[in-house]
């Protein structure tokens, strides 16, 4: 057995099935061994970006190991961007490239390029492997480090010649399996109990701990007031009634407010980045914080903790849950406020009845919202509309909702709708996207035909960098800059010519019909919204200011027309 | 004429031992910039598989960050913290 079969050996014993790649020169040996491997589905994409964004999105929607291949050089230099993603993001990623042949590396042989040294500052590990019997040791390892406590890629850079050798059939060594004490929950509890106005604090861990179930358990039956980070939006539920939905940048006032006067933040799964935080000096001025999180190095990184609680997840969140069921909280008029807050600050953007008017985003998302089935994923670009689906998208479970949250990287959605429907075939999987981010990887519509995927795009066009212009018009004095999209290619014109139909809608009176059409059709299609160019995401913290100064709607500057 | 101006950076002694492998150095080095420190001095010691590495570091963000990040380090075995050797006066 060569490297190469070595590494799809490993595949089999791991159950990794899907994997997402590109060839190129020194990764060939893997290709060739693919021709005979007829257990490892290898998804084509055509450009590396996207092979390491597809599977990114494969592991979000999945739970599982996203896996990620390409060649030297150019080929390992546009997985970067992805893979810089999912290291923000904390994505369970294996990344494997070719590289030049040991003999070569050092010469500016042709397509090298320093691979470790260019990326390790956006894996969890990575290794340039120096002898072919060191492989599979380092395969078994870099898919447990990948997947272990807190999540992230690890990428493996193998010379050809590497590739090649002959792999001895060593014995490797089996990772013992951790052992955590499981932690004193009873300060926690007392703290819990001495709060007059709590608030749950969840992000992306709760998924990423597989603790989806339990979470939802607690947060009902210990009926907290709860807030959500970008990557938590799911987290409590669609029926939790004491749910605030996200709060931050784009949060919503009632989010924002009641975290304000908090007493008590009990942050699970969540790293108080700046956009859900704001200026850290105003956060949360009165409250003491309990901070649950499988990474110490996230503990009093931003924010001085009163206590630190590591540990299995779903242990703990039984435990709380156990606790509290037995002996409720007694937040009765803290609750009873929060609602409050939330009836006249949470987003409740009104449908805009009149049919002939144009669409807007929010009224577009809430219908979409509305009309999908609950099982739907939702694979959003960056900018406006990711916000848009932030707020008015109703979501039930974390893993419906694939962003970009901490690197922010356009193009991201198209990709990861693409893993997400190889991670479930027969699930609904829609890539809500702009007329910016769409463009980025728009070539992945070539993927999205040859796998005949069912993927829905809907396309949000404003004929501009929507969130830049809205920058620019608050905080930059209403001076556009390089934002101006308006000769955009004519996207149904460009899906057909992939072979994928599409439809244009302009009008509040299409958008049911629009959204039900392309649901209903047995396969790929896009719908083309057009948009107001003028409309703002609403509320705003400008960033660095403090979450209580949110900007809404009667702060706008522009003399232009208003929106619902 | 450079402007003179005064400026007080914390200093610190901190110790790491960790795996030989290809990039150990940089890999170290790179978590020590990107976390707000800058090497004063660095010294390196071979010990069968492991490298011994004490740094002299200046910084004005909190010395436990850095260890924390430094021990997330897949192949980092142990982290130590020196004193600080207390605020030190640098002259531009």
């Amino acid at each position: 057995m060569n490297g190469a079969q070595h590494i799809l050996d490993a595949f089999h014993r791991h159950s990794i099935s899907t994997v997402f790649g590109y060839p190129g020169g020194c990764i060939m040996p893997l290709y060739d061994a693919l021709v005979d491997d007829v257990g490892v589905e290898h998804v084509l994409c055509r450009h590396e970006q996207a092979c390491a964004l597809a599977a990114d999105g494969y592991a979000r929607a999945s739970g599982k190991l996203g896996v990620c291949i390409a060649t030297s050089g150019p080929g390992a230099t546009n997985l970067i961007t992805g893979v810089a993603n999912a290291h923000r993001d904390s994505i369970p990623m294996l990344v494997i490239t070719g590289q030049v042949p040991s003999g070569l590396i050092g010469t500016d042989a042709f397509q090298e390029t320093d691979v470790l040294g260019m990326t390790l500052g956006i894996v969890k590990h990575s290794y340039l492997v120096d002898d072919a019997d060191s492989l599979p040791a380092i395969m078994e390892e870099a898919m447990e480090l990948a997947q272990s406590g807190r999540p992230g890629p690890v990428w493996i850079d193998i010379p050809k010649d590497l590739l090649l050798a002959d792999v001895s059939d060593a014995r490797f060594p089996r990772s013992e399996p951790r052992e955590i004490s499981f932690p004193d929950l009873a300060e926690a509890l007392t703290m819990l109990r001495a709060a007059r106005k709590p608030i749950l604090y969840s992000g992306g861990g709760i998924s990423l701990a597989h603790a989806e179930d339990r979470f939802r358990t607690f947060a009902e039956s210990a009926a907290l007031p709860a807030v959500v980070t970008l990557k938590g939006i799911g987290n409590p539920g669609k029926h939790n009634p004491y749910n605030l939905g996200m709060l931050g940048m784009h949060g919503s006032r009632a989010a924002n407010k009641a975290v304000d006067e908090c007493d008590l933040l009990l942050v699970i799964g969540a790293r108080l980045d700046d956009r859900a935080t704001g200026s850290l000096d105003g956060f949360a001025p009165n409250a003491k914080m309990i901070h649950i999180d499988a990474d110490a190095a996230e503990i009093n990184k931003l924010r001085p903790t009163e206590l630190a609680i590591r540990g299995d997840l779903n242990d703990i969140l039984e435990t709380l849950t156990n606790a509290l069921q037995d002996k409720p909280l007694d937040i009765g008029d803290w609750q009873k406020q929060c609602r409050t807050w939330y009836t006249t600050g949470g987003f409740h953007a009104a449908d805009n009845e009149e049919p002939l008017a144009p669409i807007t985003g929010p009224a577009f998302v809430r219908q979409l919202s509305r009309i999908a089935p609950d099982d739907t994923v939702i694979a959003c670009d960056v900018g406006q509309h990711q916000m848009w689906v932030a707020q008015h998208y109703d979501f039930d479970h974390p893993r419906h909702h694939l962003t970009s949250g901490g690197l922010g990287t356009m193009g991201f959605g198209l990709p990861a709708a693409i893993g997400a429907q190889f991670a479930d075939r027969n699930s609904t999987v829609i890539n809500v996207t702009g007329d910016g981010s769409f463009m980025m990887n728009a070539q992945e519509l070539a993927t999205i035909r040859r796998y005949n995927l069912p993927v829905k795009l809907i396309v949000m066009d404003n004929q501009c960098l929507g969130m830049v212009r809205q920058q620019q018009e608050l905080f930059y004095g209403n001076r556009e800059s390089q934002i101006n999209l308006d000769d955009n290619p004519d996207f149904v014109a460009m899906a057909r010519a992939f072979d994928i139909p599409a439809l244009h809608i302009s009008r509040t009176d299409q958008i049911r019909r629009g959204i039900e059409t392309i649901l209903a059709y047995n396969g790929p299609m896009l719908l083309h919204v057009a948009i107001s160019r003028e409309e703002n995401v609403w509320p705003i913290v400008k960033p660095g200011a403090s979450n209580r100064e949110m900007i809404d709607e009667t702060r706008r500057t522009s003399k232009k027309e208003h929106v619902a | 004429m450079k402007p003179q101006s005064q400026s007080s950076t914390p200093s610190y002694k901190i110790s790491c031992r960790m795996s030989q492998e290809a990039a150990a150095l940089e890999r170290l080095c790179q978590v020590v910039r990107i976390r707000g420190f800058r090497i004063a001095t660095m010294a390196v010691e071979s010990a069968g598989e492991h490298l011994d590495i004490t740094l002299t570091l200046e910084g004005t963000r909190p010395i436990a960050m850095l260890q924390s990040q430094l021990e997330k380090l897949h192949t980092v075995a142990e982290v130590a913290l020196g004193q600080v050797s207390g605020v030190r006066v640098q002259t531009a």
